[in-house]
């Protein structure tokens, strides 16, 4: 892409449990600050996590850090992007009233984001060692409360191709480990157990859902049923199974993974696949996904991790595509702009 | 009101509760996989909601529009540590503006939750087979 505009851009995340905070020049993020790591250690104290209030606490330290690990001044900035949604109301509020903010008094440009676009644009984010995909590809989120398959044409042409029905790919590791007496949230236990157990030991059936949809909850029922008949036999039946049944677990998750995207690839004719959201750490799935390159053909792009979960950095990139006219529109938004918090791709 | 059900019946069900309940804040109690998200769907779908609908458990709160412009609030308190955390999001806020509340994991915020309610407890009695006990608290 030739660069038109060189930029500084400050971005805003505040969709769901976390803060987050990023300066980008252009399109490398210089700073990238999620509150709950520096930020707790630096202030000290618990916050809850879950609370939105925590966002009112955590937004000015947070922008604050991220401006002085960039070490640019905020007399320096171009614009101001924010995550307008999806997400929670009182949460997306927070960040959108602050970036609001900030920008009158910066007499900045405020450029409002899309998260679930953000999770797939932040591919385009540089990166040594990162190659970005290009177009088309399908890109597939995956995370504790999103589970997508869409198509992207250009940056801002996106269609979505599959969804879950009911629980996202997070969830269906998280709940699976909470019935197996696991801490939650438990799916990174089950990719750990996993790679010690046999995936093919305990049969779990897929479910057969229609289309490029996605459905985990029967997995879920199917696990309790399991669990509930072995262990009236065998008390400590769980503990003594515990990696084959983890495999197995997550031996099931994957398959139905794979098998919508290859049915997804037959479909659209695609072999460009880009992994993004906070399951995309999940080591079984990583593997299936990159060995798909060698078995169909096809070209995977999994970004750095930080940029998978919910960050300020991929709101950056998007801010920074926008500010770069590619959306065919005026990208900045007036004072006007508010929370939205059902917003579609 | 008693119902014994399987998964095929859950659409009439649905239509069951919808009749039933006099309250329009609706707790749904039952342990994980006995069925509350797979109710809750159906009960959407009983209100005239077409679009695909989702576990809030990650979201905490859902919404939906019916077709004659209801709200619809579909709220998982499961990841909930402290009870006062719902205050945080605003929980008052919903609970006044919408037309229908589905809540599931009430007992984990049970003191901020109002006392006019229907309550659903949801029972596995087999592998096929749930029950459930409605009970107006309005």
């Amino acid at each position: 892409m030739s660069l038109k505009n060189d930029c500084f851009i400050l971005a805003i995340e505040s969709s769901c449990d976390d803060t987050s905070a990023a300066v980008l020049h252009n399109d490398k993020v210089l700073s990238n600050v999620v509150a709950g790591q520096a930020i707790h250690e630096q202030y000290g104290g618990v916050v809850p996590e879950l609370a939105s209030r925590a966002h009112q606490q955590h937004i000015v330290p947070v922008v604050a850090a991220a401006l002085r690990q960039a070490n640019i001044d905020k007399k320096q900035l171009n614009a101001i992007a924010f995550t307008s949604g999806p997400g929670l109301l009182g949460s997306l509020l927070v960040g959108t009233s602050f970036a609001k903010s900030l920008a009158l008094g910066l007499n900045l440009p405020l450029i409002d984001v899309n998260h679930m676009q953000a999770h797939i644009l932040a591919h385009f984010i540089d990166e040594e060692g990162y190659e970005k995909p290009s177009f088309p590809f399908l890109a597939m989120t995956i995370s504790g409360g999103h589970t997508q398959i869409v198509r992207v044409d250009d940056y801002f042409e996106m269609t979505v191709i599959g969804e879950t029905i009911d629980d996202a790919v997070g969830e269906a590791f998280d709940k699976s480990a909470k019935l197996l007496g696991l801490p939650y949230p438990g799916g990174p236990f089950i990719d750990k157990y996993a790679a010690l157990g046999n995936p093919k030991a305990f049969p779990f059936t897929k479910p057969n859902v229609p289309k490029l949809n996605f459905s985990f909850s029967g997995l879920k029922t199917q696990i309790m049923y399991f669990v509930q008949r072995n262990t009236e036999a065998q008390s400590d039946f769980v503990n003594e199974n515990l990696n084959d049944i983890c495999a197995s677990i997550q031996y099931t998750i994957i398959n139905i993974i794979l098998d919508k995207l290859k049915k997804a690839v037959k479909e659209t004719g695609i072999k460009s696949i880009a992994i993004g959201g906070g399951v995309s750490a999940n080591s079984g799935i990583r593997k299936a996904i990159k060995d798909g390159e060698a078995k169909w053909g096809w070209k995977t792009y999994i970004p750095k991790f930080e940029y998978t979960t919910d960050n300020a950095g991929m709101i950056g990139i998007v801010g920074y595509l926008k500010y770069q006219n590619l959306e065919n529109k005026n990208s900045f938004v007036d004072q006007g702009v508010s929370a939205q918090s059902r917003l579609k791709i | 009101m008693k119902i014994t059900y399987n998964l095929s019946q859950i659409d009439d069900v649905a239509q069951n509760i919808i009749a039933s309940a006099t309250c329009s804040q609706l707790l749904f109690f039952g342990d994980m996989g006995v069925g509350k998200t797979t109710l809750i769907k159906a009960l959407s779908r009983a209100l005239g909601i077409s679009e695909p609908t989702s576990s809030p458990t990650f979201s905490l709160v859902n919404e939906y529009r019916t077709p004659d412009d209801g709200i619809i609030f579909h709220f998982d308190f499961y990841r909930i540590e402290q009870p006062e955390e719902v205050l945080d999001i605003g929980l008052e806020h919903y609970l006044e503006n919408g037309d229908w509340i589905f809540m599931e994991w009430p007992e984990k915020v049970l003191k901020y939750l109002p006392e006019q309610v229907t309550e659903i407890h949801i029972i596995q009695e087999s592998e096929e087979k749930r029950s459930l006990t409605l009970q107006n608290k309005c």
